[in-house]
């Protein structure tokens, strides 16, 4: 497939207080999206959190209760004035079952107006060439959800909007669309994904957006939330017996260490590892194991919403996954001048003064460095397998 | 872009699943009832009040309308099928979520809800062509076993009521059409839509036409029957086609605003 080099938009979506009410619920609340061009934004937030419903009003398939924005510097309530050069997944792949996925494609590529050839090329870019005139009710999951990244391919997007793209791929095929994801973004396309695997966010993602209960908490870069949040110091004691005195030591120095098994852990600055170093050496506590970690995306996601699933908060707030519409605090979290956004006040964050996201008062659950989340390698062979990104 | 959307709705409408299985059936009924109808012709059988009467003569199957006669009666099972067909090919497009792609891929959803429409009218108005394509061969075959003469059916008053017949048939069946995009289009469900549109066309507007005085013309679903038998003793063809046009024109106009200004959520 031919690849062409754009210029990057320099804000590819942009809105201020997007609001999208359902009856007396609010699913998106006052959010001010600041989507940079040429990026991979990853969108987050637990279940019923308002992503799904920004994204259909940033396609034109529900109309904002209030706000305005604008999507490839065209306004949003034109949605005809842009989508031409949008390519969208939302809520997985939506086909017609007796179709083949050629001609599930050919129904949308004649819609459009594009040229059937390019059917057969976003099914090469999928790995979807073989299968692509079987019915689409015979696909595997793995294989719909790949025709409709196809789908999305079609127009050759300058902006990409996937909602959950990742469900139902195998490893191979996740880590063949992180390679899809990045070559669209190095061809000058914005990539806006939404997904649970917060994990592979974290490895294809420059920028991050993060929703709960329809409210924006943070956005920005993914490296300026996870710096922010910390770094976690790991020893283990040669003898287990010298835990507890190694975590006293720690105490006498005005830390926060805590024990977890023959581990001690400290949230702490980078340098940190240097001076527990000197506190062994010192209280003539050998260790085997020595190390940092910073905070994953996912912890620093869990940190900031509480660790409360979304599920979990739309029982608690409506039973449906918003909030109870609250009039007239409107509260909008401020814009900073990097472009990254904290959220002005939530339970489990504060905010500094400078706009930074500072630490929680107690960071989420931490696991001792045991290779957990180490993401694992694509294998090379496996049902759902997207082809190589060309 | 119109074209493109009507293009676009064809490629599912042709897919082998929806055009083999009903036109096949619509063939199939089409060459049944006109050889019950020649097979059946000159026999007596047992009426409604006890008496015997023939259910046509062979006679009356030689006459120039014989041909036009048999269309007509093809439009109340056309009609039906147009509806139900209708009514599910739009309400799925909500049900499966299918929409959401549409638009994202044509966002200017006048256009989109255009050309679908006339998709489907054209998919009908084939259906009702078939139909009396096949009717005619068969009738024509038939003729011939029977015995009957069909030289007035090609005779210019022969040729004029049938091609006058079909094209009443075709607006009928263009009419059950629209009654079914609407709702499909108002409920989303393509079972809610078709239960809803069969039972409003078949007992509700018959039973309120049996009860209800004159209300026959004024029924939607009436109206069609009307313009498809070429107009009854209660309303004239020509009012039968305005008052159906006029429902049909309001109908799909309320149903294009609907369909641009809601929210598409599924």
């Amino acid at each position: 497939m031919t690849t062409t080099t754009r210029a990057p938009t320099t804000v590819a979506i942009e809105t201020q207080g997007l609001t999208k009410r359902f009856g007396d619920r609010i699913a998106v609340d006052h959010a001010d999206l600041h989507i940079p061009g040429g990026t991979v934004s990853g969108f987050i937030g637990p279940n019923g959190a308002g992503k799904t419903t920004t994204m259909r009003m940033l396609l034109g398939l529900i109309r904002p209760t209030h706000g305005r924005g604008s999507v490839l510097g065209e306004p949003l309530s034109s949605p005809e004035r842009y989508m031409s050069r949008v390519g969208a997944m939302i809520e997985g792949p939506a086909f017609y079952g007796t179709l083949s996925g050629h001609a599930n494609l050919v129904v949308l590529a004649r819609l459009a107006q594009l040229p059937l050839q390019r059917v057969d090329e976003v099914l090469e870019r999928v790995a979807l060439t073989d299968r692509g005139r079987d019915q689409y009710q015979a696909y595997s999951h793995g294989m719909k959800q790949r025709l409709g990244i196809a789908a999305a391919l079609l127009p050759r997007p300058e902006l990409l909007v996937l909602d959950e793209p990742i469900n139902g791929l195998d490893p191979a095929g996740i880590g063949e669309l992180r390679k899809l994801l990045r070559s669209l973004r190095d061809d000058g396309a914005t990539v806006f994904v939404s997904s649970h695997l917060l994990p592979e966010l974290e490895q294809i993602c420059d920028h991050v957006v993060m929703i709960q209960l329809g409210r924006l908490m943070y956005q920005g870069s993914v490296e300026q939330l996870v710096a922010a949040r910390h770094t976690e110091v790991w020893a283990r004691p040669e003898r287990p017996e010298d835990t507890a005195r190694l975590v006293a030591a720690l105490q006498a120095e005005g830390r926060r260490p805590r024990a977890d098994g023959p581990w001690v852990c400290v949230v702490a600055d980078d340098d940190f590892a240097g001076e527990l170093y000197r506190v062994s050496v010192r209280e003539g506590i050998p260790l085997v194991h020595l190390s940092t970690r910073r905070q994953t995306l996912e912890q620093a996601f869990l940190s900031m919403t509480g660790d409360v699933s979304g599920d979990a908060d739309q029982s608690a707030a409506s039973g449906d996954g918003a909030r109870p519409a609250a009039s007239g605090d409107g509260a909008q979290p401020a814009a900073r001048g990097d472009g990254s956004q904290p959220v002005p006040s939530r339970e489990a964050t504060t905010s500094s003064g400078n706009g930074e996201v500072s630490q929680p008062a107690s960071i989420g659950d931490v696991t001792p460095p045991s290779g957990n989340d180490d993401v694992p390698e694509p294998s090379a062979s496996g049902d759902d397998t997207m082809g190589s990104g060309r | 872009m119109i074209p493109a959307a009507f293009r676009s709705e064809w490629v599912k409408l042709r897919r082998p699943s929806l055009l083999l299985s009903l036109y096949g059936a619509i063939a199939g009924v089409a060459i049944l009832i006109t050889i019950l109808t020649f097979a059946l012709a000159g026999h007596h059988f047992r009426g409604g009040g006890g008496g015997r009467r023939a259910a046509v003569t062979l006679a009356q199957l030689a006459q120039p309308d014989a041909l036009g006669k048999a269309f007509s009666d093809f439009a109340s099972l056309l009609g039906i099928i147009s509806l139900a067909v209708a009514g599910a090919q739009m309400a799925s497009e909500y049900s499966v979520g299918t929409l959401r792609n549409l638009l994202i891929r044509q966002p200017r959803r006048l256009v989109l809800w255009t050309g679908k429409f006339i998709a489907v009218l054209t998919f009908s108005a084939l259906a009702v062509l078939l139909a009396c394509i096949v009717g005619t061969i068969t009738a024509v075959v038939m003729a011939h076993v029977r015995g009957v003469s069909t030289s007035a059916w090609t005779s210019s008053t022969g040729l004029t009521d049938s091609l006058k017949a079909f094209g009443e048939v075709t607006l009928a069946v263009c009419g059950y059409t629209t009654l079914g995009m609407v709702v499909g289009n108002l409920l989303r469900s393509p079972g809610a839509a078709i239960a809803v549109g069969l039972v409003y066309i078949l007992p509700f507007e018959l039973i309120l036409s049996a009860t209800v005085n004159g209300s026959d013309r004024w029924l939607p679903g009436q109206l069609l029957s009307a313009v498809s038998a070429g107009g009854t003793s209660d309303i004239s063809l020509h009012t039968a086609i305005i008052r159906a046009m006029a429902y049909m024109v309001v109908l799909a106009g309320g149903t294009a605003v609907l369909f641009v200004r809601r929210d598409v959520t599924a």
